[in-house]
């Protein structure tokens, strides 16, 4: 049975497709569509599109650009984050064209927000962002826009375990976009065995990959940067994780009318 | 891309947050072209080099009837020194590509002529037909007001069919546009050739058949030979484009130079900028095309020169400003050439122009009358005298003193 995902993240800041890394530095890469228009002729199981300035500046999630990317028309599922606000900001991303809405700031912010969300949409379309990072020996969870570092509050553990969301997506915040830098640590957060994981940040190499796709929690692993260093890069990652269970590398051909 | 934002300027060059490829200025005030640049002076490129070869030999054909790389090459950018590299420093056979962009000059098809007789190679020549190349134009033009978009597609599409066609899966590139103006990547990510890049930046987001439209009268006959190779046949053969740029210390003026005393390559002035060697073999890219840049992005080809020059060291930002300040408002002088070529009045055109106006820089003051919301600052520095200090060389004029037009057909011209 074919179970496991690998997600493409396309991340965007001031309307730019960026490479981001550590949270702390950016490269621009281009326009976000073409990103993910890009992703999709791949194979990429799923597509995040995270637009990390939003909340940061309480503007909402960014409407017109989802918008231009649901004009698409692609096959792939896609998730939608940055600056969803309430349960009303969720709704409104999934009709114009996202199929799941992932929220960050929002369960510092209120976390009885999300839970009413899972409520609204269906626990199966949201998922919770988590960006931590081990500090001497303890998981600490990280509110980006004031850079500050914490345990995970109880509020958050619950909404996760009771399954009022779906998926945690956890971060390597500290080594996000570094290659081969994932700190498998951080995946013990104190969440419940049965919460299904999403692994991020600083992840390149198949042998990490495989490693954490062969734990039961782990669903997915997410990809940013190193899907925008090569052509068939979706596709290379397939083709070397043969031995878990993802969907096959899929090489497009058009055909044309 | 986010026209609203407020636009904030790099303190070291002259690049801002409005660059046509997306520039990300960090919290010391300096965009992330200049940190990347900053790798060059940090980079072992010795050892680079090293990597370069590894990289590359285990595609040396067996059989030597074959090639063992293709190099897409041009009468006027940096193809001398890419095929010096690829055939005197890493002794490969490559099959030289090249495309007919139409708006060639007399010295570009001379260093063309040059390239292919100084390293003695083997060349293939793309020749779309003009009424197809025509039609392309008008409709790009009017789309999203650009003029070369057929240059560029047959320059990035031609070398990638060719290596699917004579099964030579390996593609070297010069530079790499968005890691040398913006630091899209750095050096390290050895970022390789992507259609995604492709259709991004060098087709400003529109590839071949996206140009198609019921309201249009441009067809799929006029646009197939454009198509990118689908990601099945590409796979099929394995095709790699690599950059040269990320494993050898990338110095157009300093490569120019060496070219130009070792192989003869030859640059040119012109009326828009004070580089000498880039694009000399098209009437149109360092004039009309560029002034269409400075309509639609508020910058033109003398910043992206003036901002390597300072990345480099050899100009101050403030001898920068003044010849920026000077170059990009020169009227483009090979427009009629266009408008001959194309069957356009030059009202016409200006129509069109007008329509690609980027409001945020651009006031109209009168009907049909533009002007910058905010000129370029000169700065107190003598353009004259920096552009001495800088010396870039001339060797020919565009036109080799032939008061020739438009080449449209190269084959066999005399050097």
């Amino acid at each position: 049975m074919i179970k496991k995902r690998l997600v493409g993240v396309v991340t965007v800041r001031g309307g730019w497709a960026v490479q981001s890394f550590g949270y702390g530095r950016y490269l621009p890469l281009g326009r976000p569509e073409v990103l993910v228009q890009n992703l999709d002729r791949w194979g990429a199981d799923e597509i995040m599109l995270q637009c990390i300035d939003r909340s940061g500046g309480d503007i909402g999630p960014d409407f017109d650009l989802l918008d231009r990317v649901a004009r698409l028309g692609i096959a792939t599922p896609l998730i939608y984050s940055g600056g969803i606000r309430n349960a009303n900001d969720a709704r409104a991303s999934v009709n114009i064209g996202a199929d799941r809405v992932c929220v960050d700031a929002l369960l510092h912010d209120n976390p009885d927000a999300v839970a009413q969300m899972g409520y609204l949409l269906g626990a199966q379309a949201v998922i919770a962002a988590l960006p931590l990072s081990v500090v001497d020996g303890a998981v600490l969870w990280r509110d980006y826009r004031i850079g500050r570092d914490a345990p995970l509050s109880p509020e958050v553990i619950a909404l996760l375990n009771e399954g009022a969301v779906s998926e945690a997506l956890l971060i390597d915040h500290a080594h996000e976009g570094h290659p081969g830098a994932f700190d498998p640590a951080i995946l013990d957060c104190g969440l419940a065995d049965n919460v299904p994981l999403i692994a991020f940040g600083g992840i390149s190499d198949t042998q990490a990959m495989k490693g954490l796709l062969k734990r039961d929690a782990i669903v997915a692993i997410a990809v940013g940067n190193f899907l925008s260093y090569r052509e068939h890069a979706v596709q290379a990652y397939k083709e070397a994780l043969f031995d878990v269970p993802v969907r096959p590398a899929h090489y497009n051909r058009t055909v044309y009318s | 891309m986010n026209i609203s934002a407020p636009e904030q300027s790099c303190s070291r060059c002259l690049y801002t947050s409005r660059h046509a490829l997306g520039l990300v200025i960090d919290d010391e005030g300096i965009c992330s072209g200049c940190r990347i640049h900053e790798e060059k002076d940090r980079l072992d490129f010795a050892e680079r080099f090293e990597t370069l070869k590894r990289i590359v030999d285990p595609y040396r054909a067996k059989d030597p009837r074959n090639y063992d790389c293709i190099v897409p090459v041009t009468g006027g950018q940096d193809s001398h020194f890419i095929v010096h590299v690829v055939k005197e420093q890493l002794g490969l056979n490559p099959l030289l590509v090249t495309y007919n962009k139409y708006f060639n000059t007399p010295l570009g098809i001379r260093n063309l002529a040059n390239l292919r007789i100084k390293f003695d190679c083997d060349i293939l020549i793309q020749n779309v037909n003009p009424v197809s190349i025509k039609n392309i134009t008008r409709t790009t033009l009017r789309m999203f007001g650009s003029l070369h978009w057929p240059c560029l597609a047959g320059q990035t599409v031609f070398p990638v069919q060719t290596a699917v066609r004579y099964k030579v899966p390996l593609i070297i590139w010069g530079a790499h546009q968005g890691l040398e103006q913006v630091g899209m990547f750095s050096h390290g990510h050895e970022v390789e050739m992507t259609r995604r890049y492709r259709r991004d930046h060098d087709l400003m987001g529109h590839e071949a058949d996206d140009l198609l439209s019921l309201f249009d009268t441009l067809r799929e006959e006029d646009v197939w030979q454009f198509r990118y190779p689908d990601d099945a046949d590409l796979a099929q053969v394995g095709v790699r484009g690599i950059y040269l740029g990320n494993y050898i210390r990338w110095d157009p003026k300093a490569q120019h130079e060496q070219m130009v005393a070792t192989h003869g390559y030859q640059g040119a002035r012109f009326a828009r900028t004070f580089g000498t060697y880039d694009y000399v073999d098209c009437y149109n890219y360092m004039d009309l095309h560029d002034h269409l840049k400075l309509v639609k992005h508020g910058y033109s080809k003398v910043t992206d020169h003036a901002c390597r020059e300072i990345r480099h060291g050899r100009l101050t930002r403030k001898g920068a400003q003044a010849l920026v300040a000077h170059y990009e408002v020169q009227p483009p002088v090979h427009r009629k050439l266009f408008e001959e070529w194309l069957g356009v009045t030059r009202g016409g055109l200006d129509f069109i122009i007008d329509q690609h106006r980027n409001p945020a820089i651009w006031e109209e003051v009168q009907p049909n009358r533009f002007e910058r919301r905010v000129a370029s600052d000169p700065g107190a520095e003598d353009r004259a005298a920096v552009e001495a200090a800088l010396s870039f060389d001339a060797h020919a004029p565009l036109d080799r003193g032939t008061g020739h037009g438009y080449i449209t057909i190269g084959k066999g011209y005399p050097l």
